[in-house]
């Protein structure tokens, strides 16, 4: 036998792997070392010498507050998200023929590509003072004045973060209801169950994996968001990413980066949590073989 | 199916459905419709009103249109990179055994690490090794965020090479870079076509990766978003709307070629 040979594994894997390493792992290493490091609020200067400044600072100016809101953010849209999509992935699943169920999935995928800044941007035009759901409230004598409340506001961060990632908690439900064996719901229902029993007790459980996966997925993509505070909030408003932002316009490497790390153990703590109980990477290696 | 809902349910299940969608397609959706609107004022043109004025404006637009000839390049560049690592990565993923979740999960992590964070810590990275933020920094920057996509999109395609393809292939004395060549290969390129084209679409429009990444030329994202903040004006509108819309097209693209087979062939579920 001549001519080329496939390499094996660990040859196939060097080149992403070290594209990983240099880009990933060398940027995350230099956020956790420097978080340590000292700076000087005069030359703007970082030192490697070991302080927890750093850390002492996000307990000062509210910071601190700012973590909070963020997490609660995260837990609110996570949950709104979870509301919509879970219809939404049974619909595609269970109700829609073939061709139906193919447009919704590219409905569905579409948003994962197109531009964040260009969607979140577009919701000023619909909550702004003369925007339309302010010209219709007005037309159909709801309320006589603009909404003020609905532009510039947590209002409109938690709808555009809503609009942002939807996607991200739709289809890891719809994968999990893809594995789910429907001879269990034919079952139930042969034993007189009704569809909200059904779905209580057979199709919540079994999707119990997709259900954390998607909740996962969103909490962490708002943990990581920026444009839509910056795009959709009011003055002052703020979100993790924006703090850190803010604090390097004086070049506050230490503090900017023992924000990121607190950022990074709370998001990789949890994704790999969830890989542990739910089998996260099972979700999609399945669809494989 | 199998399942009696109801039609009170069925509806139900229908109504968030749609209201879902309508959340995140209505807005953009209006934004390219007040793009068509020749007036200064955004709002939704009449039929007769519809315009092409402000597209035709663009070209004059010199920040504009550098930056998207810079975004089309990195774009390119990314997708081409990312699509070859996603195909090596997925092929080392089927080799191996015991270790494959462990190598899963490093290539999909840092599609969880916050932009902000991965391009504040990448342009520092660069500063220190005295690289100066360019095209190339960017494309760092990009790869990391394309390659988890991408990667899943080239390991679901996988599903269309069956085990006994390859065993049949072996018995009659393929080699195993053959049995890639002959096999393997044409049977995920839909998938590999998924891929670029994802990943391209992940890189144009991309913005906060770039926002730290970026040297003296912005991309189109870091420029638009300079331009909102500015007092927006109509042509904003028609570069988000064309963006928006090359975007979708891009998806609905591939997702035409899987409702009718014989443009691409379908995975055996």
């Amino acid at each position: 036998m001549t001519g080329p040979r496939l390499p094996t594994s660990s040859v196939l894997m060097t080149p992403p792997l070290l594209a990983i390493l240099a880009f990933g792992l060398a940027p995350l290493t230099i956020v956790v070392v420097w978080s340590f490091w000292s700076w000087d609020p005069l030359t703007y200067w970082i030192k490697p010498d070991l302080s927890l400044a750093g850390y002492a600072a996000i307990l000062e100016a509210g910071r601190w507050t700012v973590i909070v809101s963020t997490l609660v953010k995260a837990l609110g849209t996570a949950l709104l998200c979870l509301l919509i999509a879970y219809p939404t992935a049974y619909a595609v699943h269970f109700l829609a023929g073939r061709r139906l169920s193919i447009i919704l999935l590219a409905l569905i995928t579409i948003p994962f590509f197109t531009s964040y800044l260009i969607r979140s941007f577009s919701w000023r035009l619909v909550l702004g003072r003369t925007g339309v759901l302010n010209t219709w409230l007005q037309d159909w004598g709801i309320t006589h004045a603009p909404l003020e409340w609905l532009l510039f506001s947590n209002f409109a961060v938690v709808v555009g973060l809503v609009a942002s990632y939807l996607p991200f908690a739709t289809f890891p439900l719809l994968l999990s209801m893809r594995r789910v064996d429907p001879t269990f719901l034919a079952a139930a229902q042969d034993l007189g169950a009704g569809f909200w029993k059904s779905l209580t007790s057979i199709l919540l459980p079994l999707t119990m994996s997709g259900i954390f996966a998607g909740f996962l997925f969103v909490f962490v993509m708002v943990v990581g968001s920026s444009t839509e505070v910056q795009m959709l909030g009011g003055a002052g408003a703020s979100i993790v990413s924006v703090m850190i932002n803010d604090v390097m316009r004086v070049a506050n490497y230490p503090l900017a980066f023992a924000i990121s790390t607190i950022v990074l153990v709370v998001i990789f703590g949890l994704v790999l949590i969830g890989n542990r109980i739910f089998g996260l990477a099972s979700l999609f290696e399945d669809q494989s073989q | 199916m199998m399942i009696h809902e109801g039609l009170a349910n069925r509806i139900l299940l229908w109504a968030i459905t749609i209201a879902g969608l309508i959340v995140i397609y209505a807005p953009p959706l209006y934004l390219l419709a007040v793009s068509f609107n020749p007036a200064l004022q955004p709002g939704l043109p009449r039929l007769s009103d519809l315009s092409l004025t402000w597209y035709a404006a663009l070209p004059k637009e010199r920040a504009l249109v550098g930056a998207l000839q810079q975004s089309l390049i990195i774009a390119t560049v990314t997708a081409v990179m990312a699509t070859g690592m996603s195909l090596l990565a997925a092929l080392a993923y089927f080799e191996l055994r015991a270790q494959r979740t462990a190598w899963f999960l490093t290539v999909i992590l840092p599609m969880f690490v916050p932009g902000v964070i991965q391009g504040l810590a990448l342009s520092a990275v660069f500063t220190r090794s005295g690289i100066k933020a360019s095209s190339l920094t960017v494309i760092a920057g990009h790869l990391l965020w394309a390659m988890p996509f991408a990667f899943i999109v080239i390991l679901t395609s996988f599903a269309a090479v069956r085990r006994s393809y390859l065993v049949a292939a072996a018995d009659l004395g393929a080699t195993r870079w053959r049995q890639f060549v002959d096999i393997t290969l044409p049977l995920i390129r839909p998938g590999l076509v998924s891929a670029f084209i994802f990943s391209f679409l992940l890189s144009l429009n991309e913005f906060t990766r770039a926002f730290y990444l970026a040297g003296r030329q912005n991309t189109l994202p870091v420029v638009l978003f300079g331009k909102m903040n500015s007092g927006a004006s109509p042509v904003i509108y028609a570069m988000s709307g064309a963006i928006f819309l090359a975007s979708v097209a891009c998806v609905a693209l591939i997702a035409i070629r899987s409702i009718w087979p014989g443009a691409g062939k379908r995975s055996p579920r």
